[in-house]
């Protein structure tokens, strides 16, 4: 029996329990070092949509993320604006991300920012495509770390037509792409 | 434990077998098959529309390819005479009208532009500055280097000047025959009317008209302009728009070649069209369409997002000549005959 402010001794008992057993769980969750991780090589990755329908989240834990330093700043986006879009402006008919994921914010003539909210974005990859064709390729998908649940068997890359899925080290996380060596400064 | 049905009878052992091969069949099945819906519509990026053209519309035919026995193909060019130059790693190919080997000259590195003057030298973009070769293909010249952000994508000679088009610092920097910068010219200037070069990636090209007169795409503008040799702008035209009439994307047209009557031809990246304007900047017809440079470049398992069409050159003979990098060859396009 505790008395009224103090903590008795089957309390602090239950108390180092939830520790215990709550330390336990975060320690089995966490990445140790030298753990692997899923990851997309954008390099590979086809567009084939199915990052957005297959993985077990949903949303999927596929997430499309921006490259500033590749980006050209386009008017004409082919990641914004759909193929035939009349109006180049933030109207919804002429956006071609099914979510409303990017925002187009103007800069100065003839530029504009596109920026990715994650929270919307389904990974669809619909705008990857259209920046691959069309401009730069600075828009790509990545699995966000923080977000996926680390499958053993990742059920997108099981799908994946382009095997373009692999286990990278935990430390690395991440595949991102870079300018070319050599290319054009961008704005 | 038995177990048995209504009547207290035990169940016979061969109901049990077909009950667990049934369920086995129906484990498999569900294991073995994905069950997941594929992507629904709204996530496909459709342009199949723009991709189709109708026949009647396509202007020239194609002839036997050069496929040169160099690596890499980036450069493209013709001489007044009638030679076709093509640039690669560590190699300059040299051709006749026929298309048979004339020379071949050893270079180091790989070029992002190639011109020849009218006294057969060649003339090398190098990334930053520009090297040139005798017409016998022996070295003559390294130009010093443009700078850090310099990145020559095209190169165009007329008499005594020499254009190059300056992709990093979007500008045209025009030299004289001993590589002296003269003038630059594009730079964004209200006060005389010029727009300034918008070049998102490394597709700025250069080149004469039939006439003489120089002209620069810009390619974020989706057209071209015209400028004297004193960085003066003659006139200007623009065609923003995925339709056959215009040029789409990030920066089209990608590469430009003048014909001898004044005509313009055209390539886009994105939709690899090649395409013919009149003199007066209006939509001929189609040099080839985009199903000729690849199968499918949209479909679904395609990661082939590149373009495939690395230069463009007219020869003496009003041929179209493309660069086209998945087949590491120069197409060779020709007008049809009239009926």
């Amino acid at each position: 029996m505790s008395v009224k402010g103090q903590i008795g001794r089957r309390d602090f008992i239950r108390a180092a329990a939830a520790l215990g057993i709550g330390g336990g769980i975060w320690k089995t969750a966490a990445r140790e070092p030298g753990s692997m991780v899923w990851q997309l090589d954008p390099q590979q990755c086809v567009q084939c949509g199915r990052c957005a329908t297959h993985c077990v989240l949903n949303p999927s834990a596929v997430k499309c993320v921006h490259s500033y330093p590749i980006c050209g700043y386009c008017d004409l986006c082919g990641g914004y604006l759909q193929p035939g879009a009349k109006k180049r402006d933030t109207g919804a008919e002429n956006e071609l991300c099914p979510v409303s994921a990017i925002t187009r914010t103007f800069i100065e003539p003839p530029f504009f920012q596109y920026t990715i909210d994650e929270d919307l974005c389904v990974g669809c990859a619909k705008c990857v495509k259209g920046c691959g064709l069309f401009g730069n390729g600075s828009l790509y998908l990545q699995i966000k770390q923080d977000l996926c649940v680390h499958c053993n068997e990742c059920a997108i890359a099981r799908a994946c037509p382009a095997e373009a899925f692999q286990r990278i080290p935990a430390e690395q996380a991440y595949l991102l792409k870079t300018r070319p060596e050599g290319g054009p400064a961008q704005t | 434990m038995t177990v048995r049905n209504k009547t207290g009878k035990p169940i016979p052992a061969w109901v049990w077998g077909v009950a667990t091969v049934i369920a086995i069949g129906v484990v498999v099945l569900l294991a073995s098959k994905d069950w997941r819906r594929d992507p629904p519509q709204s996530f496909r990026y459709e342009v199949a529309q723009y991709e189709r053209v109708d026949p009647s519309r396509v202007l020239f035919e194609e002839r036997e390819p050069i496929t040169p026995d160099v690596p890499g193909l980036t450069a493209l060019a013709t001489s007044p005479e009638g030679r076709i130059y093509a640039a690669g790693t560590n190699a300059v190919v040299v051709y006749g009208l026929d298309g048979r080997e004339i020379a071949r000259h050893a270079i180091n590195g790989s070029p992002t532009c190639l011109a020849v003057t009218a006294d057969g030298e060649i003339l090398l973009g190098m990334t930053d500055h520009v090297e040139v070769l005798h017409a016998d293909g022996k070295p003559k010249a390294r130009w010093p280097s443009l700078g850090e952000r310099a990145h020559l994508t095209s190169i165009a000679a007329n008499g005594e000047d020499i254009y190059a088009a300056d992709a990093g610092n979007r500008v045209v920097v025009r030299f004289d025959r001993e590589g002296n910068v003269v003038q630059h010219i594009g730079k964004a200037d209200a006060s005389k009317g010029i727009p300034g070069f918008v070049v998102p990636s490394p597709y700025f090209d250069v080149t004469f008209d039939n006439t003489g007169t120089f002209w620069a795409v810009n390619p974020g503008r989706h057209g071209l302009e015209s400028y004297r040799s004193s960085g003066a702008l003659i006139s200007a035209w623009y065609r923003p728009s995925i339709e056959a009439e215009g040029f789409s994307g990030c920066c089209n047209p990608s590469h430009v070649a003048f014909r001898s009557d004044g005509s313009l031809v055209t390539t886009e990246k994105g939709l690899a069209r090649v395409k013919l304007y009149s003199v007066d900047q209006k939509l001929v017809g189609f040099v080839a369409q985009p199903a000729t440079f690849h199968d499918s470049p949209m479909g679904a398992f395609s990661c082939k997002l590149e373009t495939p069409l690395v230069d463009l050159a007219v020869d003496s003979k009003d041929r179209v000549l493309v660069l086209d990098a998945n087949k590491n060859a120069i197409r060779i396009f020709e007008e049809k005959a009239s009926e």
